[in-house]
C-alpha cells in the first residue's frame, strides 16, 4: 500500500535526506535564536499569532510583476519568468522536445491516453505555426479531459468507495460524486463555484430539480471522509467528523496544516485553536450521518437523500422496508406457527386456508424488497445550528471558551456573517476563493502550483500541501504570484490555466541531460529541461488497454454495485471488487484498503487523506506486477492478435512501437526484437509447443509493455 | 573543499560502490516494498534487550477470565447481577456474572497461573510474563484492532511493526523488516500493517490472510501462470535490454536506473520467497514440535514455523494471526477449548524451538487479543467485547520471565493495580528493542509524529 509522503523522499537520496535533517535543524535552531532574542526584549512571539503570521509570503496580497529576459526564447510570460531563473544561475535551458516526445506528452498529461497513430502522423505533417495550440484545444475540449483532471481532484477529496477505517462499509453512492467532479472539470466550472458546490451545494439556490440534485450530489465532498463508525459517542464523532473535514479543507484548498490546532495552539503556524473551533463550528452546525437500518440493525451512517422529484419518498419507502422487516420476519413466524396449530386443528380463529393466505401475503412482502432508489451522499444543516466550545487538548467532553464561528484570521480581520439558522457553510465555501477579505490568494496559489507541478512534475512549490512556514519556499514567487493572479482574473478557469502551461516553452523542454547544468541544479529546480516522470497507474492500464483496443470509453457509473454493504467483510470475502470492467481506471472501484493491487504497487493516492502529490517509489512489487499480472498477458496478448493483421515483421514491430512508445524503434531495437521473436519460436516449437510464432509474439508484446519507455514520459 | 557538496546527487551507482553492504542493501530495501535505495541504517536510542517482535494476534478477544486471570468470585456469585458497587464504580447493574468453567492452576517454579486451556504453554510457565492488567478504548473490533496495532483509530497511522522497521531498518538482506502471517481483512485491513505517511518501504509484506489456509497462502504476481522460468528469464532480458538502451539515451536517471534494478530483485524474490515459505525441508521433529500435519493445529503451528523462520532470518516484527474465531459471544466454553486447542501446542512449540535455537533471548514474544471479554454473561453462554480489562503475556528477549504483572477487581472488570494502557504497551515494546518511543518521530504535515502520540509510560517492571 502507498504512504501518504507528500514529498518525494522515497526518490531523494540519502544526502537530501540528511540536507533536509540539517534544514529542518536549522529552522528548529533559527526558531529558538529568535525565541531567545524576543524573549531578552521582553515579549515570546507566538507563532500560532494569526496578525503576526501574515507575515509569511504565502498569505501576502498577489503582486503582480512581469520578467523581461530572452525574447528570442520565451514564447509567454512563463518563459520570460524561467529564463531570468536560469539566467541568474548562469544555466540555459536544453533543447525543444521532438514532436512526438512532446505531443505523448501532452496528451497524457491532459488526457491520461496516448495519442494515436493517426494523431501523431497528423500532428507530424501539420505545418501550420498554430499546429500544437491546435491540439491542446482539442484535448482540452475532450471529454477525457475530465477523466485525467477530475482524477488530480479525487486525490484531494480523498475519494473512495468505502469507509475504511473500523468498519469498511460500501458508499455505494459514491460514485455519482466522482462523476461529478468529472462532469464539472469538463465542462471547465469556474473553480470558485467549484469549491462552493462542495462546500456548501446542498445550500444553494436553484431552478431545476436537476440543478439542484447536481449541487447536491457536490456537497458529497464532505461526506465521503473516513469515519469511526462503531465509536461508542455521538459527541465525540461529531468533532471526529468535522476534525476530517478540517483537516481535509486545509489541505485540499488552503495547503494548510489546520488540523494541528485542534488540541493546542498549531506549534509552526498562525493558526490558534479559537480559528479551528471557529472552522469547527460551521462544520458542526452541518451533518454528513443519519440513523439507517443496514445489515439487520440501526446504525449510524453516511447520510443518503433521494435523488429527482420523488427522491425524498422512493427513499423513505426503501428505507420503510428494512425499518419493518424484523417485524415482519417475527409476524411471520407468529403466523407460521398459527397455522401449524391451525392444522392440527386446536386452534381458533381463521380458517386453515386463510392463515395460509396470510403467510404467503408476509413471505411475499419479504421476498421482494424494493429496488434501491437513486440516492446520493449529501450533506445538510443540523436543526439548531451554533458556535462550538473550544476544546481542551481536543477532548470533546473536555469544553472551553465559546467562540463565534469564523475563518482563519491569519488571512483577514473579517468575521463570518452567518445568518440565524444556517450553518455558514455557504459563507465558507464563498471565503475560501475571496481573494480581497477571504483565503482566495491562498487557495488560487496553491491551486495555481498543483496544475503546474500536474503539468510540469514538480511544484513551484514543492510540498504541494503546505505553504505554511514549515513548507517549501517557491523556486520562483513572481511566477506563482502571476499564475495565481490570472487564474482569478480569468473568472477561475482552470482550462485557461492548464493552457497557459501547456503552451509555454517551458513546458515543451526535452528531457535531455546536461551534465553542467545538472552539476548546478541536480533537481532541475530552476526547470533547465522537462522532468522525465513516470506514467500514473490508471494512463499504465488505460495506455495498455489502448494498445490491446480493448478500452471503453464510455461514460461509466457504478462499477461497486455487486458488493455487499460491507466493502471488504470479515472472513470469507468471495464478493470482493473486480478490476475487469473495460472502463477507463478512473472509474474502477476504490476500496479503502483494499485498492485494486495496480493501484497499490504504482502509488495511488490512499483516499483516507486530501494528497496533492502521490508518492514516488520504485519497487520490486511493481517489477512482479507487470511481469506476471493477467491484465498484462492478457493485454499483451490483445494485441498479439491486432498484429496479426499484419504480415511483415518489420512492420508489426513498427505497429507495436507505434502502440506503446508513440515512435518508430530505432535499428537496434527492431533486430533485437525481431532475434527475440525468431529465437523464442524455435525454442516453443522444440517444446511442442501448438502456436509457437503467435506465443513468441504475445510474449514480445507483454515485453514491449514492461518496459521503462513505456512507463515514462520524456 | 567545496562547501557546497551535500547539493550533489547521491546516484545510486555511487552508494553501491560507496556502501560496505553492497548490493544486498539495495535489495533489502526494494524488497521491503521502497525505492530502490539504500535505507539509512538508523541506530537504537537504548541499549536493545530484543531484536525482533514476533506477536501471535488472538482475533476476536480471548476471554481474560477463562485463560490467564483467575477470579473465583465469578464462580461463586454465577447468576447474579454484577453490581458497579462490587467493583467500586457507581451502582449501575453491569448485567449478570458468568462463572468461568475453566481451572487454573500455577506452574512451573515461579508459579505463573494458567487455565487448562493451555497445557502446552503451561510448561513453558517460567518463561512467560503476563500482563493482567491490560486495557484499550474501542468497544468495536474496528476501533481495537487499529488502536492495537496502529495506536489510533481515526486517522491513520503508522503499524507498530512500521514503525520498527523505521526505527531499525532490517537484518536482512533479502526481507522486509515487518511481515505479517495471515493478517485479517476487516477491522482496519491492510491499515493494521500500513505504514500511512512512513516511507513505502516500511509496510509490512502480507502472507496470505486470515481466511486463507497458510499453506494456501499466495503472494500476488510472485509466480507467472503462462511462462515458465526459462522463457521469463529471456523475455526479461529483452525487457532489460530496452530499459538499459533507455538509460543510456537518458545518460542520467535514477528512475531508470532504480527500476532495473527493480526487475532483477523482482525475478529474484520469484524463486527466493517461495523457498523459505516451504515448510518441506524441516525435520520430522521441528514440524511436530509445531502440531504440523496434526489437527486442529495445522494451520497455526505452519504459521509460528514460518515466523521462527523467519526471525532466523532478521526480519524485525513478525505477526502471526488467527482468523475471527475468538469472539464468543455465544458459547464461550466450548469456543475457548476449540481456539486454545489450536494455538496451545504451536505456541509452546514456537517457545522451545526459539530457545533451542538460541533465538528466544533476543526475540520478544507478544500474545494478545484487541481487548477482552466481559465478566457477566452475554446470549445465556456467551461473553462480549472488554476492552477495560483484559490479559496479555509476553516471553523472552528483554522481559522479566516467570512473572504476573498488575491486578483487576475480584471480577476481572477493570484493573486496579498497575494498569497498563495499549499506548503503554507499545511504548514498552518499543523500549525492549532499544527505541525511545519518545524519540522515534517522524515528521509529516508539518509535525513530529510517534506511535504513541502524547500517551504512554515504558513500564520498566515488566523489563528484565
Amino acid at each position: 500500500m502507498n504512504s501518504y509522503l507528500n514529498c518525494p523522499q522515497d526518490t531523494d537520496g540519502p544526502m537530501v535526506f540528511q540536507y533536509r535533517v540539517m534544514r529542518f535543524r536549522l529552522t528548529i535552531f533559527v526558531v529558538i535564536w529568535v525565541a531567545a532574542l524576543s524573549l531578552a526584549q521582553g515579549e515570546v512571539p507566538d507563532p500560532s499569532d494569526p496578525i503576526a503570521g501574515r507575515d509569511h509570503w504565502a498569505f501576502q496580497p498577489l503582486k503582480a510583476s512581469v520578467s523581461k529576459s530572452r525574447a528570442d526564447w520565451s514564447r509567454t510570460a512563463i518563459d520570460d519568468f524561467i529564463m531570468a531563473g536560469l539566467l541568474k544561475a548562469e544555466l540555459g535551458p536544453v533543447s525543444d522536445a521532438e514532436p512526438r516526445a512532446l505531443l505523448r506528452r501532452v496528451t497524457f498529461q491532459l488526457i491520461g491516453l496516448p495519442p494515436t497513430p493517426q494523431q501523431v502522423r497528423d500532428y507530424l505533417e501539420d505545418t501550420r505555426p498554430d499546429a500544437f495550440e491546435r491540439v491542446v484545444d482539442q484535448l482540452l475540449d475532450s471529454p477525457r479531459f475530465g477523466e485525467r483532471w477530475g482524477r488530480h481532484w479525487l486525490d484531494l477529496a480523498r475519494y473512495a468507495d468505502s469507509n475504511g477505517l473500523d468498519e469498511n462499509f460500501l458508499f455505494r453512492e459514491a460514485w455519482r460524486y466522482r462523476n461529478w467532479v468529472i462532469d464539472a472539470v469538463n465542462k471547465n466550472l469556474p473553480f470558485d463555484q467549484f469549491v462552493l458546490n462542495q462546500i456548501a451545494g446542498d445550500l444553494l439556490p436553484y431552478d431545476t430539480i436537476e440543478e439542484r440534485d447536481r449541487q447536491r450530489i457536490a456537497g458529497g465532498f464532505l461526506v465521503i471522509g473516513p469515519k469511526v463508525l462503531l465509536g461508542n459517542n455521538t459527541n465525540n464523532q461529531r468533532m471526529e467528523v468535522a476534525d476530517e473535514q478540517i483537516d481535509t479543507i486545509g489541505r485540499a484548498f488552503l495547503g494548510l496544516t489546520v488540523g494541528c490546532a485542534r488540541c493546542h495552539d498549531h506549534k509552526f503556524e498562525p493558526i490558534p485553536t479559537a480559528d479551528y473551533y471557529a472552522l469547527a463550528g460551521i462544520l458542526t452546525s452541518t451533518t454528513v450521518m443519519e440513523q439507517r437500518h443496514m445489515l439487520g440493525q440501526q446504525r449510524v451512517m453516511e447520510r443518503l437523500v433521494g435523488l429527482g422529484a420523488k427522491g425524498d419518498d422512493s427513499d423513505a419507502t426503501y428505507e420503510q422496508y428494512w425499518r419493518d422487516l424484523p417485524n415482519k420476519k417475527r409476524a411471520l413466524k407468529e403466523a407460521k406457527l398459527a397455522l401449524d396449530s391451525l392444522k392440527k386443528k386446536d386452534g381458533e380463529g381463521l380458517s386453515v386456508p386463510e392463515q395460509q393466505a396470510k403467510v404467503d401475503a408476509l413471505k411475499k412482502v419479504i421476498d421482494s424488497p424494493p429496488a434501491i432508489p437513486p440516492r446520493a451522499m449529501i450533506p445538510c444543516d443540523v436543526d439548531s445550528p451554533g458556535d462550538e466550545a473550544i476544546r481542551i487538548a481536543g477532548q470533546f467532553d473536555r469544553k472551553g471558551e465559546k467562540v463565534s464561528r469564523g475563518y482563519l484570521k491569519v488571512m483577514s480581520d473579517e468575521g463570518a456573517k452567518i445568518a440565524e439558522g444556517q450553518s455558514g457553510r455557504r459563507e465558507l465555501g464563498r471565503w475560501l476563493t475571496d481573494v480581497e477579505t477571504g483565503a482566495g490568494r491562498l487557495t488560487a496559489r496553491v491551486t495555481a502550483n498543483r496544475v503546474w507541478h500536474h503539468l510540469i512534475g514538480r511544484g513551484l512549490v514543492r510540498t504541494v500541501d503546505n505553504f505554511g512556514r514549515t513548507g517549501e519556499m517557491p523556486s520562483h514567487p513572481e511566477l506563482l504570484d502571476r499564475l495565481a493572479g490570472e487564474l482569478v482574473e480569468s473568472g477561475w478557469s482552470m482550462k485557461a490555466l492548464v493552457r497557459k502551461i501547456v503552451l509555454s516553452r517551458t513546458f515543451a523542454l526535452s528531457s535531455e541531460h546536461d551534465e553542467a547544468s545538472h552539476a548546478i541544479d541536480p533537481d532541475n529546480k530552476l526547470i533547465w529541461r522537462a522532468h522525465r516522470r513516470r506514467l500514473d497507474p490508471e494512463s499504465i492500464r488505460d495506455a495498455m488497454l489502448v494498445a490491446a483496443n480493448q478500452l471503453n470509453l464510455e461514460w461509466t457509473d457504478s462499477t461497486v454495485s455487486y458488493l455487499g454493504d460491507q466493502a471488504t467483510a470479515v472472513g470469507q470475502n468471495k464478493n470482493r471488487r473486480r478490476t475487469d470492467f473495460p472502463c477507463r481506471s478512473v472509474y474502477l472501484p476504490v476500496i479503502r484498503n483494499d485498492l485494486p493491487e495496480l493501484f497499490e504497487v504504482f502509488d495511488f493516492a490512499d483516499p483516507h487523506a486530501a494528497t496533492g502529490a502521490r508518492p514516488k517509489t520504485t519497487a520490486a512489487t511493481q517489477g512482479l506486477f507487470l511481469l506476471n499480472d493477467e491484465m498484462v498477458m492478457d493485454a499483451a496478448e490483445a494485441m498479439e492478435q491486432r498484429l496479426g493483421a499484419h504480415s511483415d515483421d518489420s512492420e508489426k514491430i513498427e505497429r507495436l512501437f507505434e502502440w506503446t512508445f508513440s515512435a518508430p524503434p530505432a535499428d537496434d531495437e527492431r533486430d533485437e526484437m525481431l532475434d527475440y521473436i525468431r529465437m523464442t519460436t524455435n525454442r516453443l516449437k522444440t517444446d511442442g509447443d501448438p502456436e509457437p510464432n503467435k506465443r513468441a509474439w504475445a510474449m514480445a508484446c507483454h515485453a514491449v509493455l514492461s518496459t521503462s519507455r513505456f512507463q515514462y514520459l520524456e | 573543499m567545496n562547501c557546497h557538496h551535500f547539493n550533489k546527487t547521491t546516484t545510486r551507482r555511487d552508494m553501491l560502490r560507496a556502501s560496505a553492504c553492497g548490493f544486498g542493501h539495495v535489495i533489502l530495501s526494494a524488497l521491503a516494498g521502497g525505492s530502490a535505495q539504500a535505507a539509512p541504517n538508523l541506530k537504537p536510542h537504548l541499549a536493545p534487550r530484543a531484536k525482533r517482535i514476533i506477536f501471535l494476534f488472538m482475533w476476536g478477544g480471548p476471554s481474560q477470565v477463562d485463560t490467564f486471570d483467575p477470579k473465583p468470585q465469578l464462580n461463586n456469585h454465577d447468576g447474579t447481577p454484577l453490581s458497579g458497587k462490587d467493583i467500586g464504580r457507581g451502582d449501575k447493574s453491569l448485567g449478570t456474572i458468568l462463572g468461568s468453567p475453566f481451572k487454573f492452576a500455577p506452574h512451573g517454579q515461579s508459579g505463573v497461573v494458567m487455565s487448562e486451556l493451555f497445557p502446552s504453554l503451561a510448561k513453558h510457565a517460567d518463561k512467560v510474563c503476563v500482563v493482567r492488567s491490560m486495557h484499550t478504548n474501542g468497544s468495536a473490533h474496528g476501533e481495537a484492532l487499529l488502536r492495537l496495532h496502529t495506536g489510533q483509530a481515526n486517522l491513520v497511522r503508522p503499524s507498530v511493526g512500521a514503525w520498527v522497521s523505521y526505527g531499525l531498518g532490517s537484518e536482512s538482506d533479502n526481507l522486509p523488516a515487518f511481515l505479517t502471517i495471515s493478517p485479517p481483512r476487516g477491522h482496519g485491513g491492510v491499515q493494521n500493517y500500513g505504514n500511512a505517511f512512513l516511507p513505502a518501504r516500511h509496510q509490512g509484506m502480507a502472507i496470505g490472510s486470515a481466511e486463507i489456509p497458510i499453506a494456501k497462502a499466495v503472494i500476488p504476481n510472485l509466480s507467472n501462470a503462462r511462462l515458465d522460468a526459462s522463457l521469463q528469464r529471456g523475455q526479461l532480458d529483452l525487457i532489460q535490454s530496452l530499459n538499459r538502451k533507455h538509460l543510456s539515451d537518458a545518460k542520467v536517471d535514477q528512475g531508470i536506473e532504480g527500476l532495473i534494478a527493480s526487475y532483477e530483485l523482482a525475478y529474484r524474490m520469484q524463486s527466493s520467497v517461495p523457498q523459505i515459505m516451504s515448510v518441506d525441508d524441516e525435520s520430522v521433529a521441528t514440524r511436530e514440535l509445531y502440531g504440523i500435519d496434526a489437527e486442529p493445529t495445522d494451520n497455526f503451528g505452519r504459521q509460528c514455523l514460518l515466523a521462527r523462520k523467519f526471525a532466523e532470518r532478521g526480519v524485525r516484527y513478525i505477526q502471526v494471526s488467527t482468523d475471527y474465531t475468538w469472539d464468543h459471544h455465544n458459547k464461550v466454553k466450548q469456543g475457548s477449548i476449540d481456539e486454545s486447542a489450536k494455538v496451545d501446542r504451536p505456541i509452546a512449540g514456537l517457545l522451545e524451538d526459539l530457545e533451542q535455537r538460541g533465538l528466544l533471548d533476543d526475540t520478544l514474544v507478544l500474545w494478545g487479543g484487541e481487548f477482552g471479554r466481559t465478566p457477566m454473561v452475554e446470549n445465556g453462554d456467551g461473553r462480549n467485547h472488554h476492552p477495560q480489562a483484559f490479559t496479555v503475556w509476553m516471553a523472552g528477549g528483554g522481559v522479566k520471565p516467570g512473572l504476573t504483572y498488575g491486578v483487576t477487581d475480584d471480577f476481572g472488570y477493570r484493573p486496579v493495580e498497575n494498569p497498563v494502557h495499549m499506548h503503554d504497551l507499545h511504548a514498552t515494546l518499543l523500549h525492549a528493542l532499544g527505541l525511545d518511543h519518545e524519540q522515534l518521530t517522524y515528521r509529516h504535515a508539518g509535525r513530529d509524529f510517534r506511535l504513541t502520540d502524547v500517551y504512554g509510560n515504558v513500564i520498566h517492571d515488566l523489563l528484565s
